[in-house]
């Protein structure tokens, strides 16, 4: 399995790099507007094809570009019940805090578990290889520290069940 | 042999640039909503006036080298035009600005003057080119849209030489040329090879990319018989109506924003790959020559890796840790996590996308030196004789076939 | 209260509203010629595959490659073809035969590529030959292939 990770996040990062290629763009529907059009989707000639890579059918990316923003959704592995419940959780505590991730967008895509929106004025204040370096951390981490919490909470709830029923042991 | 002299402005984008006739001052938009001023003084470049009217972000500005006028264009969906005037009170020399009634309901997105310097036109998101004149009864600026077929935002405009027909990249796919002949304004063009007679909005070509992509910059050769535009699918064209055909350079690398044609068989191009790279041909095919930075050589600071590749590429630290973790649960011990301190600067002069490339030192059609701004809140003028190979910096550009 | 009226799309009634049909030029083939074509590719592709040859296949493949509306069967079909090639294909030869194709060639691949990877698990579909093949056109073609994918609306 591991070895389809390398590949994996290189793809990620090409796509990624190749989708950041945003300039500043006012709306032209509403004047006196500058918001992102992958978001508000009204001209369809700014928006771009959207992109999948995928792993298996249970861990994908989904990169959606525009003129002046893209949205960066991905689907994080979740083998049985522990980590669907522990991923929930997570994305949920890092998304009541989007604005200290400054990119991270407060709610996902549908079928997705985290959504990031990256506009110009993120790629104009941060350096893009940055960026990009982010959110492959960001892959990397949430995978790693999903599973080392699946770790502590059986470690605990052995150690709950094993002085607990040490009571019927004597 | 001289390395490119850089200037850092700002810590802030620079969304434009414009330098007067002799080069001594350069007006620059920070990303703000007011145009900033900057002095020589020496090897340096001080701020020395603001220039404050607009109520948006500024998205580009057009010095007329000979009547020493400014032009800005904001996202406010206005122009003005400034001129220096005395001071009614002081005396002191201001620049002082002039409403222009451009008639557009959305964010004007590119400026520039015509080679006579009586009329500019501005590109705009309500999907028209304003062609503004100065109208000496009414002591203001009018404007003429061209509107007809442009079915989204413009993005950016320029000249051919002989004042009347405007080049036009837009978001709609495509670039067009079009006649802006005002008839209180401009002599009757002679023929050229676009077109014989054209009345205002005559349309001479419409091009587009074969693999689509908006065309962010456009430009006419020096002579005004070819036409190269820069498109979003990291596609550069060149179109000679006369032949006629289309040369397609495919790149390798990413889009580029802007282009400056800097003899009759050369260009440069430069976006968000981050160094202006240099474009030759003829009627005959045309490809891409190298690039004017140098990634392996101009970094003074920090550590600079042997072999590595420029922006754009997949070249992080992190890219090369991946290469070699291929198992989960080491990636993220010390050494192998993304951004250590040395490795946060890209092996070119500009650390961010370039947006505007102009012309420096030189006359059309016999350029030496070019400017380059970014938004990395750096000023950069090269010379555009110190070409770094294509095979040496890892560009590549494939003709795509010529198309009839 | 009635709200409908608020979610119609007043701007679809504009005349000068720029359609998804015009943003890129329609295929001049008929849907059932397309079909048809797709069919005698796979056959072609077939042969070339037993005699070894791979890069011509992927040639033969992605020449002329299905696009735009109607055509969902021909589209599949050479998906299908494609990833039977790609999924023959040993993972040392991958980097010298996407060199050897044309850039229009690698840019129609990196597209399929893609459309792969949006269906995992689709008949033959296996992610991580998709995700092989597309380091090794990455490495080839640039990131400029990629934002052709993104650009380009004939999709496949």
């Amino acid at each position: 399995m591991s070895n389809t990770l390398r590949p994996y996040l290189a793809a990620v990062r090409s796509t990624l790099t190749a989708a950041l290629t945003l300039e500043d763009f006012a709306s032209q529907v509403v004047e006196r507007h500058n918001k992102p059009e992958v978001e508000v989707a009204q001209s369809k000639e700014v928006l771009l094809n959207p992109l999948t890579i995928s792993r298996n059918e249970n861990e994908r990316v989904l990169i959606e570009p525009s003129v002046n923003s893209i949205r960066l959704s991905i689907r994080i592995k979740q083998a049985d019940e522990i980590e669907q419940q522990l991923c929930h959780k997570f994305t949920r505590f890092m998304m009541q805090r989007a604005e200290s991730f400054v990119v991270l967008r407060r709610k996902p895509v549908k079928g997705y578990d985290i959504s990031f929106l990256i506009t110009n004025n993120h790629t104009d204040s941060m350096l893009k290889h940055k960026i990009v370096d982010f959110i492959i951390q960001f892959m990397e981490e949430v995978d790693k520290e999903i599973s080392e919490m699946k770790l502590s909470l059986n470690a605990r709830a052995r150690v709950v069940a094993e002085s607990y029923l040490a009571a019927f042991n004597s | 042999m001289s390395p490119p002299e850089v200037y850092s402005l700002a810590q802030t984008s620079i969304t434009s640039h414009a330098f007067n006739a002799d080069r001594s001052e350069v007006a620059v938009s920070l990303n703000t909503k007011d145009v900033t001023i900057f002095a020589r003084e020496g090897h340096e470049w001080k701020a020395t006036e603001t220039l404050s009217e607009h109520d948006k972000i500024i998205t580009s500005i057009d010095w007329a080298p000979n009547s020493n006028r400014i032009v800005t264009s904001s996202q406010d969906r206005n122009a003005y035009v400034w001129q220096l005037s005395p001071d009614p009170q002081t005396g002191r020399m201001i620049w002082k600005p002039t409403l222009v009634l451009l008639r557009i309901n959305r964010a004007a997105t590119h400026v520039r003057w015509s080679p006579n310097e009586d009329k500019f036109a501005v590109a705009s998101g309500a999907r028209a080119i304003a062609i503004c004149s100065f109208d000496p009864e009414g002591d203001w600026w009018v404007s003429r849209l061209l509107k007809k077929p442009i079915r989204s935002t413009v993005l950016s405009v320029d000249w051919h030489p002989n004042n009347v027909l405007l080049a036009a990249g837009s978001a709609d796919m495509k670039a067009r040329v079009l006649s802006a002949y005002i008839k209180d304004v401009d002599k009757k063009p002679s023929p050229t090879v676009w077109g014989e007679k054209l009345p205002f909005n005559t349309i001479c070509g419409e091009y587009t990319s074969p693999t689509g992509g908006w065309v962010h910059a456009v430009g006419f050769s020096p002579s005004g018989d070819a036409l190269a535009f820069a498109s979003h699918d990291s596609c550069i064209t060149v179109v000679y109506p006369g032949g006629p055909a289309a040369f397609t350079i495919k790149l390798t690398s990413l889009p580029l924003l802007t282009l400056t044609w800097t003899t009759e068989n050369s260009l440069v191009a430069a976006g968000h790959d981050c160094q202006p790279i240099v474009f030759s041909g003829s009627e005959g095919g045309w490809e891409l020559t190298g690039s004017l930075d140098d990634p392996h050589s101009n970094k003074s600071s920090g550590g600079s890796r042997p072999g590595a590749p420029a922006a754009g590429r997949l070249n992080s630290a992190a890219f090369n840790t991946f290469r070699n973790a291929d198992s989960r649960g080491i990636s993220s011990g010390p050494g192998s996590a993304a951004a250590p301190a040395t490795e946060s600067e890209l092996f070119t002069v500009h650390q961010n996308t370039i947006t505007s490339v102009r012309l420096y030192a030189g006359v059309p059609g016999n350029v030496t030196q070019v400017s380059t701004s970014g938004a990395d809140g750096k000023l950069v003028v090269w010379d555009v004789n110190q070409v770094t190979p294509a095979s040496a910096t890892g560009l590549a550009g494939k003709m795509a076939g010529l198309r009839i | 209260m009635e709200v409908n009226f608020r979610k119609i799309d007043i701007d679809q009634y504009d005349e000068d509203v720029l359609l998804e049909s015009e943003l890129y030029e329609p295929d001049p083939r008929d849907p059932a010629q397309v079909i048809s074509d797709a069919k005698q590719k796979a056959a072609t592709v077939r042969t070339s595959l037993a005699q070894g040859d791979i890069a011509g296949a992927l040639s033969i493949v992605l020449e002329d490659a299905p696009y735009g509306p109607n055509v969902e069967e021909a589209k599949n079909l050479t998906l299908q073809t494609l990833v039977s090639i790609l999924n023959s294909t040993k993972a040392t030869e991958i980097s010298g035969i996407v060199k050897s194709l044309s850039p229009d060639t690698q840019d129609t691949l990196m597209k399929y590529l893609y459309k792969g990877m949006a269906m995992p698990g689709w008949g033959d579909v296996s992610g991580s030959v998709l995700l092989g093949w597309h380091e090794k056109l990455t490495e080839a073609a640039g990131t400029g292939c990629i934002v052709r994918a993104m650009t380009d609306r004939r999709l496949v």
